[in-house]
Protein backbone atom coordinates (compact mmCIF):
# COMPACT_ATOMS: atom_id res chain seq x y z
CA UNK A 1 0.00 0.00 0.00
CA UNK A 2 2.45 2.64 1.33
CA UNK A 3 4.72 2.05 -1.62
CA UNK A 4 7.67 4.71 -2.05
CA UNK A 5 7.37 5.26 -5.82
CA UNK A 6 3.56 5.40 -6.17
CA UNK A 7 4.15 8.23 -3.20
CA UNK A 8 6.27 10.15 -5.01
CA UNK A 9 4.46 9.95 -8.28
CA UNK A 10 1.52 11.31 -6.02
CA UNK A 11 3.95 14.09 -4.85
CA UNK A 12 4.92 15.23 -8.64
CA UNK A 13 1.06 14.92 -9.17
CA UNK A 14 0.30 17.23 -6.64
CA UNK A 15 3.08 19.69 -7.52
CA UNK A 16 1.76 19.60 -10.86
CA UNK A 17 -1.85 20.78 -9.76
CA UNK A 18 -0.12 23.51 -8.10
CA UNK A 19 1.72 24.33 -10.78
CA UNK A 20 -1.71 24.13 -12.88
CA UNK A 21 -3.33 26.52 -10.93
CA UNK A 22 -0.65 28.76 -10.96
CA UNK A 23 -1.28 29.08 -14.95
CA UNK A 24 -5.08 29.04 -14.41
CA UNK A 25 -5.01 31.96 -11.94
CA UNK A 26 -3.33 34.18 -13.70
CA UNK A 27 -5.33 33.13 -17.19
CA UNK A 28 -8.61 33.61 -14.50
CA UNK A 29 -8.06 37.64 -15.54
CA UNK A 30 -7.21 36.86 -19.50
CA UNK A 31 -3.89 37.18 -19.44
CA UNK A 32 -1.72 33.53 -21.07
CA UNK A 33 1.60 33.63 -18.97
CA UNK A 34 4.06 31.17 -19.82
CA UNK A 35 6.88 32.71 -17.82
CA UNK A 36 6.37 30.18 -14.85
CA UNK A 37 8.62 27.90 -15.47
CA UNK A 38 10.60 30.82 -14.72
CA UNK A 39 8.68 32.02 -11.27
CA UNK A 40 8.81 28.14 -10.48
CA UNK A 41 12.82 28.25 -10.87
CA UNK A 42 13.38 31.53 -8.84
CA UNK A 43 10.99 30.13 -6.32
CA UNK A 44 13.05 26.77 -6.38
CA UNK A 45 16.69 28.34 -6.67
CA UNK A 46 16.17 30.89 -3.66
CA UNK A 47 14.80 28.26 -1.45
CA UNK A 48 17.51 25.44 -2.34
CA UNK A 49 20.26 27.80 -2.04
CA UNK A 50 19.11 29.15 1.13
CA UNK A 51 18.78 26.35 2.97
CA UNK A 52 21.98 24.93 1.95
CA UNK A 53 23.97 27.42 1.87
CA UNK A 54 22.77 29.70 4.60
CA UNK A 55 21.42 26.45 6.84
CA UNK A 56 18.12 28.50 7.07
CA UNK A 57 14.88 26.29 7.89
CA UNK A 58 12.92 25.00 4.90
CA UNK A 59 9.81 26.68 5.26
CA UNK A 60 11.16 30.04 5.57
CA UNK A 61 13.40 29.29 2.40
CA UNK A 62 10.22 28.27 0.61
CA UNK A 63 8.45 30.94 1.66
CA UNK A 64 10.75 33.71 0.77
CA UNK A 65 11.71 32.11 -2.66
CA UNK A 66 7.66 31.67 -3.29
CA UNK A 67 7.50 35.59 -2.47
CA UNK A 68 10.23 36.50 -4.32
CA UNK A 69 8.87 34.97 -7.01
CA UNK A 70 6.05 36.58 -6.91
CA UNK A 71 7.83 40.24 -6.39
CA UNK A 72 9.37 39.42 -9.72
CA UNK A 73 5.48 38.41 -11.02
CA UNK A 74 5.01 42.04 -10.24
CA UNK A 75 7.99 43.35 -11.87
CA UNK A 76 7.10 41.49 -15.06
CA UNK A 77 3.03 42.03 -14.91
CA UNK A 78 3.27 45.94 -14.76
CA UNK A 79 5.34 46.17 -18.20
CA UNK A 80 3.42 43.46 -19.83
CA UNK A 81 -0.07 45.16 -18.93
CA UNK A 82 -0.38 46.14 -22.15
CA UNK A 83 0.83 42.93 -24.11
CA UNK A 84 -2.64 40.70 -24.80
CA UNK A 85 -2.53 36.99 -26.05
CA UNK A 86 0.19 35.50 -27.86
CA UNK A 87 2.38 38.42 -27.58
CA UNK A 88 2.36 38.27 -23.63
CA UNK A 89 2.48 34.08 -24.00
CA UNK A 90 5.82 35.17 -26.18
CA UNK A 91 7.27 37.89 -23.54
CA UNK A 92 6.39 35.50 -20.57
CA UNK A 93 8.47 32.73 -22.25
CA UNK A 94 11.09 35.24 -23.17
CA UNK A 95 11.51 36.03 -19.36
CA UNK A 96 11.42 32.26 -18.36
CA UNK A 97 14.33 31.60 -20.65
CA UNK A 98 16.29 34.67 -19.26
CA UNK A 99 16.04 33.50 -15.85
CA UNK A 100 17.66 30.43 -16.98
CA UNK A 101 20.33 31.21 -18.77
CA UNK A 102 21.09 33.77 -15.70
CA UNK A 103 21.29 30.67 -13.40
CA UNK A 104 23.08 28.44 -15.69
CA UNK A 105 25.54 31.73 -15.95
CA UNK A 106 25.97 32.45 -12.45
CA UNK A 107 28.02 29.99 -11.34
CA UNK A 108 29.66 31.12 -7.98
CA UNK A 109 26.09 30.96 -7.20
CA UNK A 110 24.27 28.24 -8.77
CA UNK A 111 27.24 25.96 -9.95
CA UNK A 112 25.69 26.52 -13.50
CA UNK A 113 24.46 23.61 -15.70
CA UNK A 114 25.47 21.34 -13.23
CA UNK A 115 22.83 22.06 -10.92
CA UNK A 116 22.19 22.73 -6.84
CA UNK A 117 22.87 18.78 -5.18
CA UNK A 118 22.31 18.01 -1.65
CA UNK A 119 19.66 20.31 -1.05
CA UNK A 120 17.85 19.80 2.13
CA UNK A 121 14.79 16.58 1.33
CA UNK A 122 11.42 17.77 3.09
CA UNK A 123 10.61 14.27 4.42
CA UNK A 124 14.27 13.18 5.24
CA UNK A 125 14.51 16.76 7.45
CA UNK A 126 11.39 15.79 9.09
CA UNK A 127 12.44 12.11 10.03
CA UNK A 128 15.32 13.38 11.13
CA UNK A 129 13.32 15.96 13.39
CA UNK A 130 10.82 13.44 15.01
CA UNK A 131 14.05 10.54 15.50
CA UNK A 132 15.53 13.25 17.50
CA UNK A 133 12.29 13.26 19.57
CA UNK A 134 12.79 9.66 20.02
CA UNK A 135 10.21 8.29 17.63
CA UNK A 136 10.96 5.86 14.53
CA UNK A 137 8.66 4.76 12.34
CA UNK A 138 9.25 1.30 13.09
CA UNK A 139 6.31 2.11 15.36
CA UNK A 140 3.87 2.38 12.44
CA UNK A 141 5.45 -0.47 10.84
CA UNK A 142 7.02 1.87 8.39
CA UNK A 143 10.56 1.96 6.63
CA UNK A 144 12.17 5.06 6.78
CA UNK A 145 12.30 5.66 2.75
CA UNK A 146 7.94 4.96 3.40
CA UNK A 147 7.47 7.31 6.43
CA UNK A 148 9.50 10.12 4.22
CA UNK A 149 7.36 9.76 1.02
CA UNK A 150 4.24 9.36 3.08
CA UNK A 151 5.29 12.48 5.29
CA UNK A 152 6.01 14.07 2.07
CA UNK A 153 2.73 12.78 0.49
CA UNK A 154 0.35 14.30 3.07
CA UNK A 155 2.39 17.41 3.56
CA UNK A 156 2.07 18.13 -0.45
CA UNK A 157 -1.51 17.09 0.08
CA UNK A 158 -2.64 19.08 2.78
CA UNK A 159 -1.09 22.63 0.82
CA UNK A 160 -2.92 21.70 -2.34
CA UNK A 161 -6.10 21.03 -0.67
CA UNK A 162 -5.45 24.69 0.88
CA UNK A 163 -4.49 26.23 -2.59
CA UNK A 164 -7.86 24.76 -3.67
CA UNK A 165 -10.42 26.13 -0.68
CA UNK A 166 -8.74 29.31 -0.92
CA UNK A 167 -9.19 29.66 -4.78
CA UNK A 168 -12.22 28.03 -4.88
CA UNK A 169 -13.55 30.38 -1.93
CA UNK A 170 -12.21 33.92 -3.69
CA UNK A 171 -13.31 32.89 -7.59
CA UNK A 172 -16.80 32.89 -5.21
CA UNK A 173 -16.47 36.41 -4.36
CA UNK A 174 -16.49 40.29 -5.48
CA UNK A 175 -12.84 39.73 -6.46
CA UNK A 176 -13.63 36.47 -8.40
CA UNK A 177 -16.29 37.93 -10.61
CA UNK A 178 -14.16 40.58 -10.93
CA UNK A 179 -11.26 38.23 -12.65
CA UNK A 180 -14.25 36.74 -15.11
CA UNK A 181 -15.29 40.32 -15.64
CA UNK A 182 -12.38 41.10 -16.62
CA UNK A 183 -11.38 38.19 -18.63
CA UNK A 184 -15.35 38.19 -20.61
CA UNK A 185 -14.72 41.91 -21.32
CA UNK A 186 -12.25 43.89 -19.79
CA UNK A 187 -13.72 47.49 -20.62
CA UNK A 188 -17.05 46.74 -19.64
CA UNK A 189 -15.69 45.37 -16.43
CA UNK A 190 -14.14 48.99 -15.88
CA UNK A 191 -17.14 50.66 -16.42
CA UNK A 192 -18.63 48.50 -13.40
CA UNK A 193 -15.85 50.11 -11.64
CA UNK A 194 -13.38 47.33 -11.60
CA UNK A 195 -9.54 48.42 -11.45
CA UNK A 196 -8.27 46.40 -14.18
CA UNK A 197 -5.11 47.12 -13.85
CA UNK A 198 -4.98 46.27 -10.07
CA UNK A 199 -6.44 42.73 -11.05
CA UNK A 200 -4.16 41.77 -13.57
CA UNK A 201 -0.94 42.38 -11.59
CA UNK A 202 -3.09 40.69 -8.54
CA UNK A 203 -3.60 37.28 -10.50
CA UNK A 204 0.29 37.38 -11.88
CA UNK A 205 1.43 38.12 -8.90
CA UNK A 206 -0.51 35.48 -6.95
CA UNK A 207 0.45 32.63 -10.47
CA UNK A 208 3.95 33.93 -9.83
CA UNK A 209 3.85 33.04 -6.07
CA UNK A 210 2.01 29.97 -6.19
CA UNK A 211 4.34 28.67 -9.15
CA UNK A 212 7.31 29.97 -6.78
CA UNK A 213 6.04 27.84 -4.10
CA UNK A 214 5.38 25.27 -6.43
CA UNK A 215 8.84 25.24 -7.11
CA UNK A 216 10.45 25.34 -3.65
CA UNK A 217 8.71 21.98 -3.13
CA UNK A 218 9.93 20.90 -6.12
CA UNK A 219 13.34 21.07 -5.08
CA UNK A 220 12.67 19.51 -1.45
CA UNK A 221 11.25 16.76 -2.63
CA UNK A 222 13.68 15.97 -5.01
CA UNK A 223 16.83 17.00 -3.29
CA UNK A 224 18.25 18.07 -6.52
CA UNK A 225 17.67 20.99 -9.45
CA UNK A 226 19.04 22.23 -12.30
CA UNK A 227 18.51 24.71 -15.36
CA UNK A 228 17.38 21.79 -17.30
CA UNK A 229 14.46 21.16 -14.72
CA UNK A 230 12.98 25.18 -15.78
CA UNK A 231 12.99 24.96 -19.91
CA UNK A 232 10.42 25.52 -22.14
CA UNK A 233 9.40 22.45 -22.33
CA UNK A 234 8.31 22.87 -18.61
CA UNK A 235 6.55 26.03 -19.47
CA UNK A 236 4.89 24.52 -22.40
CA UNK A 237 3.89 21.14 -19.59
CA UNK A 238 2.43 23.76 -17.33
CA UNK A 239 0.63 25.46 -19.78
CA UNK A 240 -0.75 21.82 -21.47
CA UNK A 241 -2.17 21.18 -18.13
CA UNK A 242 -4.67 24.09 -18.35
CA UNK A 243 -5.29 23.86 -21.60
CA UNK A 244 -5.88 19.73 -21.54
CA UNK A 245 -7.87 19.99 -18.62
CA UNK A 246 -10.16 23.43 -19.58
CA UNK A 247 -8.42 26.40 -18.18
CA UNK A 248 -11.91 28.38 -17.29
CA UNK A 249 -12.84 26.44 -14.23
CA UNK A 250 -10.22 25.86 -11.47
CA UNK A 251 -11.20 21.69 -11.50
CA UNK A 252 -9.86 21.81 -15.19
CA UNK A 253 -6.01 22.11 -14.49
CA UNK A 254 -6.28 19.83 -11.34
CA UNK A 255 -7.42 17.08 -13.62
CA UNK A 256 -5.65 17.99 -16.34
CA UNK A 257 -2.11 17.35 -13.95
CA UNK A 258 -3.60 14.48 -12.51
CA UNK A 259 -4.32 12.75 -15.85
CA UNK A 260 -1.17 14.34 -17.70
CA UNK A 261 1.58 13.19 -14.62
CA UNK A 262 -0.09 9.74 -14.66
CA UNK A 263 -0.67 8.90 -17.64
CA UNK A 264 3.02 8.27 -19.10
CA UNK A 265 3.86 6.85 -15.43
CA UNK A 266 0.47 4.21 -16.85
CA UNK A 267 2.38 3.67 -20.01
CA UNK A 268 5.87 3.43 -18.87
CA UNK A 269 6.26 -0.15 -20.15
CA UNK A 270 5.76 1.30 -23.67
CA UNK A 271 9.13 2.98 -22.93
CA UNK A 272 9.62 5.79 -25.85
CA UNK A 273 6.28 5.40 -27.50
CA UNK A 274 4.31 6.93 -24.57
CA UNK A 275 4.96 10.26 -25.43
CA UNK A 276 3.61 9.50 -28.90
CA UNK A 277 0.89 8.52 -27.21
CA UNK A 278 0.86 11.70 -24.68
CA UNK A 279 0.87 14.12 -28.09
CA UNK A 280 -2.10 11.84 -29.63
CA UNK A 281 -3.84 12.25 -26.63
CA UNK A 282 -3.40 16.03 -26.69
CA UNK A 283 -4.11 16.33 -30.50
CA UNK A 284 -7.41 14.36 -30.17
CA UNK A 285 -8.60 16.64 -27.03
CA UNK A 286 -7.79 19.74 -29.57
CA UNK A 287 -10.43 18.24 -31.81
CA UNK A 288 -13.03 16.99 -29.50
CA UNK A 289 -13.30 19.77 -26.57
CA UNK A 290 -10.80 22.59 -27.95
CA UNK A 291 -12.32 24.27 -24.54
CA UNK A 292 -10.37 21.45 -22.55
CA UNK A 293 -11.83 18.35 -20.85
CA UNK A 294 -13.62 20.48 -17.88
CA UNK A 295 -15.78 23.41 -19.09
CA UNK A 296 -18.68 25.40 -16.77
CA UNK A 297 -21.44 23.33 -19.14
CA UNK A 298 -20.03 20.09 -17.64
CA UNK A 299 -19.64 21.27 -14.35
CA UNK A 300 -23.30 22.58 -14.60
CA UNK A 301 -24.47 19.11 -16.06
CA UNK A 302 -23.00 17.18 -12.91
CA UNK A 303 -24.84 19.17 -11.13
CA UNK A 304 -27.49 18.74 -12.54
CA UNK A 305 -28.62 21.88 -12.54
CA UNK A 306 -28.04 22.58 -16.70
CA UNK A 307 -31.03 24.96 -17.97
CA UNK A 308 -32.69 24.54 -21.29
CA UNK A 309 -30.98 27.67 -23.61
CA UNK A 310 -34.11 29.87 -24.58
CA UNK A 311 -34.23 31.71 -27.71
CA UNK A 312 -35.68 34.91 -28.57
CA UNK A 313 -39.12 34.71 -30.08
CA UNK B 1 -25.78 70.99 -12.16
CA UNK B 2 -25.20 67.40 -12.22
CA UNK B 3 -22.96 66.90 -15.41
CA UNK B 4 -21.39 70.01 -17.85
CA UNK B 5 -20.01 69.13 -20.71
CA UNK B 6 -17.70 72.32 -21.74
CA UNK B 7 -16.57 72.39 -25.91
CA UNK B 8 -15.90 68.75 -26.49
CA UNK B 9 -14.24 68.18 -29.24
CA UNK B 10 -12.82 64.45 -30.53
CA UNK B 11 -11.06 64.00 -33.62
CA UNK B 12 -10.10 60.94 -35.47
CA UNK B 13 -7.00 60.72 -37.48
CA UNK B 14 -8.23 63.98 -39.17
CA UNK B 15 -11.97 63.27 -38.71
CA UNK B 16 -14.05 65.31 -35.98
CA UNK B 17 -16.51 63.20 -34.62
CA UNK B 18 -17.62 65.96 -32.07
CA UNK B 19 -16.73 69.75 -32.24
CA UNK B 20 -17.17 71.91 -30.00
CA UNK B 21 -20.23 69.70 -27.48
CA UNK B 22 -21.09 71.86 -24.43
CA UNK B 23 -24.48 71.31 -22.63
CA UNK B 24 -25.15 70.68 -19.08
CA UNK B 25 -27.79 68.24 -16.94
CA UNK B 26 -29.92 69.51 -14.32
CA UNK B 27 -30.27 67.14 -10.99
CA UNK B 28 -33.12 64.95 -11.78
CA UNK B 29 -33.80 65.28 -15.48
CA UNK B 30 -34.31 62.88 -18.01
CA UNK B 31 -32.00 64.30 -21.46
CA UNK B 32 -32.61 62.88 -24.40
CA UNK B 33 -29.71 62.84 -26.66
CA UNK B 34 -30.81 62.59 -30.24
CA UNK B 35 -29.43 62.90 -33.68
CA UNK B 36 -29.04 61.08 -37.54
CA UNK B 37 -26.38 57.90 -37.18
CA UNK B 38 -23.19 58.62 -36.94
CA UNK B 39 -23.86 62.09 -35.38
CA UNK B 40 -21.39 61.43 -32.47
CA UNK B 41 -23.51 60.72 -29.96
CA UNK B 42 -21.88 56.94 -28.70
CA UNK B 43 -18.94 59.00 -28.75
CA UNK B 44 -20.20 61.48 -26.34
CA UNK B 45 -20.87 58.85 -24.00
CA UNK B 46 -17.94 56.79 -24.84
CA UNK B 47 -15.89 60.34 -23.74
CA UNK B 48 -18.18 60.74 -20.30
CA UNK B 49 -17.28 57.51 -19.44
CA UNK B 50 -13.54 57.67 -20.49
CA UNK B 51 -13.95 54.73 -23.20
CA UNK B 52 -12.09 58.05 -25.31
CA UNK B 53 -10.47 60.51 -24.18
CA UNK B 54 -11.40 63.99 -25.20
CA UNK B 55 -9.07 65.90 -27.99
CA UNK B 56 -10.43 69.15 -26.26
CA UNK B 57 -12.72 70.36 -23.61
CA UNK B 58 -13.65 69.13 -19.90
CA UNK B 59 -16.42 67.89 -18.23
CA UNK B 60 -17.62 68.18 -14.74
CA UNK B 61 -19.30 66.11 -12.75
CA UNK B 62 -20.80 67.62 -9.54
CA UNK B 63 -18.73 70.52 -9.71
CA UNK B 64 -15.49 68.33 -10.29
CA UNK B 65 -13.59 67.62 -13.35
CA UNK B 66 -13.67 63.99 -14.70
CA UNK B 67 -12.51 64.07 -18.05
CA UNK B 68 -9.01 62.32 -18.19
CA UNK B 69 -9.62 59.69 -15.52
CA UNK B 70 -9.89 56.44 -15.88
CA UNK B 71 -13.33 54.37 -16.64
CA UNK B 72 -13.73 53.15 -13.17
CA UNK B 73 -12.79 56.38 -11.34
CA UNK B 74 -15.61 57.48 -13.25
CA UNK B 75 -17.98 54.29 -12.27
CA UNK B 76 -17.28 55.18 -8.22
CA UNK B 77 -17.77 59.33 -8.61
CA UNK B 78 -21.38 58.11 -10.14
CA UNK B 79 -21.78 57.48 -13.41
CA UNK B 80 -23.00 54.22 -15.24
CA UNK B 81 -23.78 53.32 -18.49
CA UNK B 82 -25.20 50.61 -20.94
CA UNK B 83 -24.32 49.89 -24.43
CA UNK B 84 -25.49 50.63 -27.73
CA UNK B 85 -24.14 46.97 -28.75
CA UNK B 86 -24.65 44.56 -25.53
CA UNK B 87 -22.34 44.06 -23.24
CA UNK B 88 -22.85 41.31 -21.01
CA UNK B 89 -20.30 39.28 -19.44
CA UNK B 90 -21.22 36.31 -21.60
CA UNK B 91 -20.11 33.27 -19.37
CA UNK B 92 -22.13 34.39 -16.33
CA UNK B 93 -25.63 34.18 -15.20
CA UNK B 94 -27.88 37.20 -15.32
CA UNK B 95 -27.55 37.35 -11.22
CA UNK B 96 -23.62 37.61 -11.72
CA UNK B 97 -23.90 40.37 -14.29
CA UNK B 98 -25.93 42.30 -11.94
CA UNK B 99 -23.80 41.56 -8.81
CA UNK B 100 -20.43 42.73 -10.82
CA UNK B 101 -22.59 45.90 -11.34
CA UNK B 102 -21.99 46.31 -7.90
CA UNK B 103 -18.28 46.27 -7.20
CA UNK B 104 -17.66 50.03 -7.55
CA UNK B 105 -20.07 49.80 -3.91
CA UNK B 106 -18.52 47.00 -2.33
CA UNK B 107 -15.12 46.93 -1.79
CA UNK B 108 -14.35 42.99 -0.22
CA UNK B 109 -10.63 42.75 -0.98
CA UNK B 110 -8.62 38.58 -1.42
CA UNK B 111 -8.50 38.21 2.26
CA UNK B 112 -11.95 39.18 3.36
CA UNK B 113 -13.11 37.15 0.21
CA UNK B 114 -10.99 33.68 1.29
CA UNK B 115 -11.67 33.16 4.99
CA UNK B 116 -15.25 34.98 4.81
CA UNK B 117 -15.46 37.57 7.18
CA UNK B 118 -18.03 39.05 9.21
CA UNK B 119 -17.71 41.98 7.03
CA UNK B 120 -17.65 40.31 3.72
CA UNK B 121 -20.73 38.22 4.25
CA UNK B 122 -22.85 40.90 5.24
CA UNK B 123 -21.41 43.15 2.33
CA UNK B 124 -22.24 39.88 0.49
CA UNK B 125 -25.44 39.74 1.37
CA UNK B 126 -26.29 43.15 0.68
CA UNK B 127 -24.88 42.84 -3.03
CA UNK B 128 -27.51 40.34 -3.29
CA UNK B 129 -30.40 41.87 -1.52
CA UNK B 130 -29.77 44.45 -4.24
CA UNK B 131 -29.17 42.81 -6.92
CA UNK B 132 -32.65 41.25 -5.94
CA UNK B 133 -34.38 44.38 -5.89
CA UNK B 134 -32.68 45.56 -9.55
CA UNK B 135 -33.89 42.46 -10.83
CA UNK B 136 -37.56 42.79 -9.65
CA UNK B 137 -37.36 46.24 -10.74
CA UNK B 138 -36.49 46.21 -14.31
CA UNK B 139 -38.79 42.67 -14.39
CA UNK B 140 -36.31 39.81 -14.15
CA UNK B 141 -37.24 38.54 -10.97
CA UNK B 142 -36.57 34.88 -11.08
CA UNK B 143 -34.14 35.49 -14.06
CA UNK B 144 -31.31 34.79 -11.40
CA UNK B 145 -29.78 31.71 -12.67
CA UNK B 146 -30.08 31.84 -16.36
CA UNK B 147 -26.73 32.57 -18.62
CA UNK B 148 -27.28 35.87 -19.46
CA UNK B 149 -26.79 35.52 -23.01
CA UNK B 150 -29.72 32.88 -22.89
CA UNK B 151 -32.15 35.57 -22.74
CA UNK B 152 -33.77 36.97 -25.29
CA UNK B 153 -32.62 40.48 -26.89
CA UNK B 154 -34.88 42.43 -25.12
CA UNK B 155 -34.15 40.69 -21.58
CA UNK B 156 -30.84 41.56 -22.33
CA UNK B 157 -31.04 44.78 -22.36
CA UNK B 158 -33.34 45.16 -18.80
CA UNK B 159 -30.02 43.11 -17.21
CA UNK B 160 -27.63 45.65 -18.28
CA UNK B 161 -30.24 48.16 -17.11
CA UNK B 162 -30.22 46.45 -13.70
CA UNK B 163 -26.51 46.03 -13.88
CA UNK B 164 -26.13 49.96 -14.34
CA UNK B 165 -27.82 50.88 -11.29
CA UNK B 166 -26.52 48.45 -9.23
CA UNK B 167 -23.51 50.73 -8.92
CA UNK B 168 -26.07 53.13 -7.65
CA UNK B 169 -25.25 56.06 -10.08
CA UNK B 170 -26.92 59.57 -9.49
CA UNK B 171 -26.26 59.57 -13.37
CA UNK B 172 -26.86 56.67 -15.81
CA UNK B 173 -26.15 57.02 -19.44
CA UNK B 174 -28.64 54.43 -21.61
CA UNK B 175 -27.60 53.78 -25.23
CA UNK B 176 -30.98 53.37 -27.12
CA UNK B 177 -32.35 51.14 -24.74
CA UNK B 178 -35.11 50.27 -26.85
CA UNK B 179 -33.54 49.68 -30.31
CA UNK B 180 -35.21 46.88 -32.22
CA UNK B 181 -38.09 46.73 -29.83
CA UNK B 182 -41.77 46.82 -30.54
CA UNK B 183 -44.26 49.42 -29.05
CA UNK B 184 -45.36 47.78 -25.67
CA UNK B 185 -42.30 46.59 -25.00
CA UNK B 186 -40.90 50.46 -25.46
CA UNK B 187 -43.86 51.37 -23.60
CA UNK B 188 -42.27 49.37 -20.97
CA UNK B 189 -38.82 50.23 -21.01
CA UNK B 190 -40.29 54.07 -21.31
CA UNK B 191 -42.09 53.07 -17.96
CA UNK B 192 -38.95 51.55 -16.45
CA UNK B 193 -37.15 55.09 -17.52
CA UNK B 194 -39.44 56.80 -15.00
CA UNK B 195 -39.27 54.33 -12.20
CA UNK B 196 -35.39 55.07 -12.62
CA UNK B 197 -35.83 58.99 -12.41
CA UNK B 198 -38.22 58.01 -9.72
CA UNK B 199 -34.92 56.92 -7.38
CA UNK B 200 -33.71 60.46 -7.90
CA UNK B 201 -31.20 58.96 -10.62
CA UNK B 202 -30.58 61.47 -13.51
CA UNK B 203 -30.89 60.07 -16.99
CA UNK B 204 -29.08 60.98 -20.39
CA UNK B 205 -30.24 58.81 -22.87
CA UNK B 206 -29.50 57.69 -26.70
CA UNK B 207 -32.44 57.21 -28.78
CA UNK B 208 -33.91 56.78 -32.26
CA UNK B 209 -37.49 56.32 -31.04
CA UNK B 210 -38.89 59.39 -31.40
CA UNK B 211 -42.50 58.82 -30.01
CA UNK B 212 -40.53 57.45 -26.96
CA UNK B 213 -38.44 60.50 -26.97
CA UNK B 214 -40.74 63.52 -26.74
CA UNK B 215 -42.61 61.44 -24.45
CA UNK B 216 -40.33 60.94 -21.85
CA UNK B 217 -37.46 63.46 -21.80
CA UNK B 218 -37.66 66.68 -19.79
CA UNK B 219 -35.17 68.18 -22.44
CA UNK B 220 -33.56 66.99 -25.70
CA UNK B 221 -29.99 68.03 -27.00
CA UNK B 222 -29.57 67.73 -30.95
CA UNK B 223 -26.58 66.63 -32.74
CA UNK B 224 -25.59 66.32 -36.17
CA UNK B 225 -22.00 65.77 -37.59
CA UNK B 226 -20.71 66.28 -34.14
CA UNK B 227 -22.30 69.32 -33.31
CA UNK B 228 -24.82 70.44 -31.44
CA UNK B 229 -27.50 72.26 -33.65
CA UNK B 230 -30.67 72.34 -30.79
CA UNK B 231 -31.18 72.23 -27.43
CA UNK B 232 -34.91 72.79 -25.54
CA UNK B 233 -37.52 70.80 -24.75
CA UNK B 234 -39.26 68.81 -26.98
CA UNK B 235 -41.82 71.30 -27.85
CA UNK B 236 -38.98 73.35 -28.87
CA UNK B 237 -37.16 70.89 -30.77
CA UNK B 238 -40.07 69.74 -32.95
CA UNK B 239 -40.30 73.76 -34.08
CA UNK B 240 -36.45 74.26 -34.83
CA UNK B 241 -36.32 74.62 -38.42
CA UNK B 242 -32.47 73.60 -37.95
CA UNK B 243 -33.38 70.22 -36.52
CA UNK B 244 -36.35 69.49 -38.80
CA UNK B 245 -34.20 70.21 -41.96
CA UNK B 246 -31.10 68.08 -40.43
CA UNK B 247 -33.12 65.33 -39.24
CA UNK B 248 -36.78 65.28 -38.74
CA UNK B 249 -37.41 67.06 -41.92
CA UNK B 250 -36.96 63.67 -43.84
CA UNK B 251 -40.08 62.55 -42.39
CA UNK B 252 -42.16 65.60 -43.27
CA UNK B 253 -40.92 65.17 -46.71
CA UNK B 254 -42.72 61.86 -47.14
Amino acid sequence: MINPYYLQIASFILINILLGISIYITLATGQLSLGNAGFMSIGAYTSALLTTKLGVPIPIGMMIGALLAGLFGILIGIPTLRLHGVYLAIATLGFGEVVRVIFINWESMTSGAVGVAGIPHLGRTILAGVQKQGFSPETWGLKNNEFTGLVVFLILLLITLSVIVFFARLNRSRVGRAFQAIRQDEKAASAMGINTTYYKILTFSQGAVLAGFAGALFAHVTGYISPADFTYHRAVEILVFAVFGGGEILWGPIFGATFLTIMPEMLRSLSEYRYMIYGAVLVLMMVFRPQGFIDADLILRLKGKKKEKVYAA
Amino acid sequence: MLLEVQGIGKIFGGLAALEEVSFSIQQGEILGLIGPNGAGKTTLFNVITSFLYPTSGDIFFKGEKISGLKTQAITQKGITRTFQNIRLFEQMTVEENVMVGRHSRSRAGVLGSVFRTAVQKNEEARIRERTEYFLGMVGLAGYNEWPAVSLPYGLQRRVEIARALAGEPQLILLDEPVAGMNESETDEIAELIRKIQGLGITVLLIEHDMTMVMKLCDRLVVLNFGQKIAEGTPQQIQNDPEVIEAYLGQEEEE
